[in-house]
């Protein structure tokens, strides 16, 4: 019980809190997301970021229809001891970004990430050559499932720049979703620009 | 032949246990009005939720595999329960009142043998026939009345919250983070459902290695799997862990302890030391899945245990291709003090073996490169290149391969 006990004051805790936070309209248009990284959206986004207790710091998360059917997920500027998803239990650590990551430690920051979110059977595919804001990056897709078994898909993108570690992760459920805003996601991943 | 009619009244007494409990009857169900009736409702519902689980797996010669072993153990019961293997990395079997059994892929890792699993279902089977859920559901019942409170409180809250939003989507949002805080409260709630009570636990124990014994299985693999998840607790890398004692699943609410052990110890002074320990039809079953299994332990980042579950693993000298490389992952991803020259090590090993993952060679590249030898670097980015010219990751040791040479 005192598993479960722990993480559950602290999301009551951090529920009550997001009683008062609110979802912002991120409307079309240049989007700050943190300090360092800066996209253009192709349409009306909320910004979700303070409702998703379990982000890290340094991640913004926009969703048009709510975080199960589309979620695209901005981290900026990470450094060495930061994290895309937190922990609240110190018995339940999440992956970290680490110093001097090679590019396959990147991609395994992401999807064990993912996998901490609660996805399950995450694995991501087709590493390729990318750029993001200008920078080297690895782009990548990546499937998963809901634990009640809903089929997701993801795309994204990810670079270190300077020792900091720069990321865009857009996951949604495979039937309809996914497809449905994945031009507007590729337009935002082709704008982002580096700014840290 | 004395001895072994003794032995054959031991065995037969072990698995039928105290004639004072109630015991279920083969092939029965309750009336759907009664609570126990209630009870199967609810399990009958969890059950379809671990048919559509993306955590079941679905390979079939492992679950005819559990399946058998729990059938042996089962007896009369074997057409009363269903068996659903499912891929999670945390020691775990449980039987729910309607017989819908759930096999975690942690406890089929960590048992060394099929006499283990027969001994852990046997457990399981035990509480199922003598009805536990129900004795602990009618104890608790006000415990139950408790979490479905605080589950319509956290709702309130929710519906408040969400009433507050300025958008549909935010309102969605809300309460898409309200319903995953109400499936925290249900797991609570499920604890208190199959946390059984002491007296409840080692009879199910008594039971269960009497079920085993009964079925041919070597009986002394009862203290051997509890006496595992003990020494695999204290190896936690987590103070709170070590303290917190072993489980003999996650709902279990006592530790088994050395009172526990114990009392089956004097259990098995009645029976012969002999049956069958299966290892080998159990490692066959279990070989498919140890690198994703492995993978999916690591996910847990708790590295102390997972190296510990991988030296029980290693001990037969078996599959060291593949135990070596996770042995490799466990300390390139903890990182601690000297990790890094273990995980080299581990990887050196498991390249030794044919059945080594060839992602050892970009591992072991990645970590010459950290270590400033660059020559090490480039054979084993070499090596990788050759054996998997077509990995999806190619590119990018071919691209690492390029910056040694260009010295960038």
């Amino acid at each position: 019980m005192r598993f479960v006990t722990r993480p559950l004051a602290a999301a009551l805790v951090a529920l009550a809190l997001a009683g008062c936070a609110t979802v912002t309209a991120a409307p079309a248009g240049r989007f700050q997301a943190g300090a360092g990284q800066e996209v253009t959206l192709g349409r009306m986004w909320s910004d979700i970021t303070p409702i998703m207790i379990n982000r890290g710091k340094k991640v913004r998360v926009l969703s048009i229809d709510g975080p199960l059917l589309n979620a695209l997920y901005v981290g900026s500027g990470l450094v060495p001891g930061d994290n895309i998803v937190r922990s609240y239990v110190k018995e339940r650590p999440t992956p970290l970004m680490r110093a001097g990551m090679s590019a396959s430690e990147r991609l395994e920051f992401v999807s064990d990430s993912v996998a901490a979110m609660g996805y399950q059977r995450v694995e991501l595919v087709r590493p390729r050559a990318a750029l993001l804001g200008g920078a080297p990056g690895v782009r990548f897709d990546l499937n998963a499932s809901t634990s009640e078994g809903l089929g997701i898909k993801g795309t994204g993108v990810v670079a270190e720049v300077s020792g900091k570690l720069y990321l865009t992760v857009y996951l949604a459920p495979a039937e309809h979703y996914f497809q449905a805003s994945l031009p507007e996601v590729e337009s935002i991943l082709a704008s982002a620009r580096i700014t840290g | 032949m004395r001895a072994g009619l003794l032995a054959a009244v031991a065995v037969a007494s072990l698995a039928v246990g105290s004639a004072a409990q109630a015991q279920r009857l083969a092939g029965v169900r309750p009336d759907l009005a009664s609570d126990e009736g209630g009870l199967w409702s609810v399990s009958d519902k969890a059950e379809i939720g671990a048919r559509q689980s993306a955590e079941l797996d679905r390979d079939p010669a492992l679950n005819a595999y559990v399946r058998d072993v729990a059938c042996k153990v089962a007896r009369d019961h074997c057409a009363d329960i269903r068996v659903y293997v499912m891929d999670r990395p945390f020691f775990n079997a449980s039987m729910a009142p309607n017989g819908y059994t759930e096999v975690w892929s942690g406890t089929l890792l960590r048992a060394a043998d099929e006499a283990q699993l027969a001994f852990i279902l046997g457990h399981e089977i035990s509480h199922f026939d003598r009805n536990h859920s129900l004795t602990s559901w009618r104890r608790r019942k006000s415990t139950a009345n408790a979490m479905m409170v605080l589950s319509a409180g956290v709702a309130v809250v929710g519906v408040a919250a969400a009433s507050s939003a300025h958008t549909y989507d935010g309102a969605s949002s809300i309460m898409d983070a309200t319903r995953g805080l109400i499936d925290v409260v249900y797991l609570a709630g499920m604890a208190s459902l199959f946390g059984f009570d002491r007296a409840n636990e080692l009879e199910a124990d008594r039971l269960g290695l009497g079920r085993a014994a009964q079925a041919g299985y070597r009986p002394a693999a009862a203290t051997e799997i509890w006496r595992a998840q003990m020494d695999e607790t204290q190896a936690s890398d987590f103070k709170r862990v070590r303290n917190s004692g072993a489980r003999t699943n996650i709902f279990a609410s006592h530790p088994v302890d050395a009172e526990r052990i114990q009392a089956l110890q004097a259990d098995l002074k009645a029976l012969p030391d002999a049956g069958a320990p299966g290892r080998a039809r159990h490692r066959t079953a279990i070989r498919p899945h140890l690198a994703a299994w492995l993978r999916d332990d690591l996910r847990r980042r708790d590295f102390g245990q997972t190296l510990h579950l991988i030296d029980r693993l290693a001990r037969d000298g078996e599959d060291l291709g593949v135990l070596n490389f996770y042995r490799g992952e466990a300390y390139r991803q903890r990182r601690g003090d000297g990790d890094l020259a273990l995980a080299r090590e581990a990887y050196l090993a498991a390249a030794a073996y044919s059945d080594a993952p060839v992602a050892v060679w970009r591992e072991l590249g990645d970590l010459r490169r950290k270590e400033g030898d660059p020559a090490g670097a480039k054979a084993a980015y070499d090596n990788y290149l050759t054996k998997a010219p077509a990995a999806e990751d190619a590119w990018i040791v071919q691209d690492s391969l390029n910056s040694l040479t260009s010295g960038k």
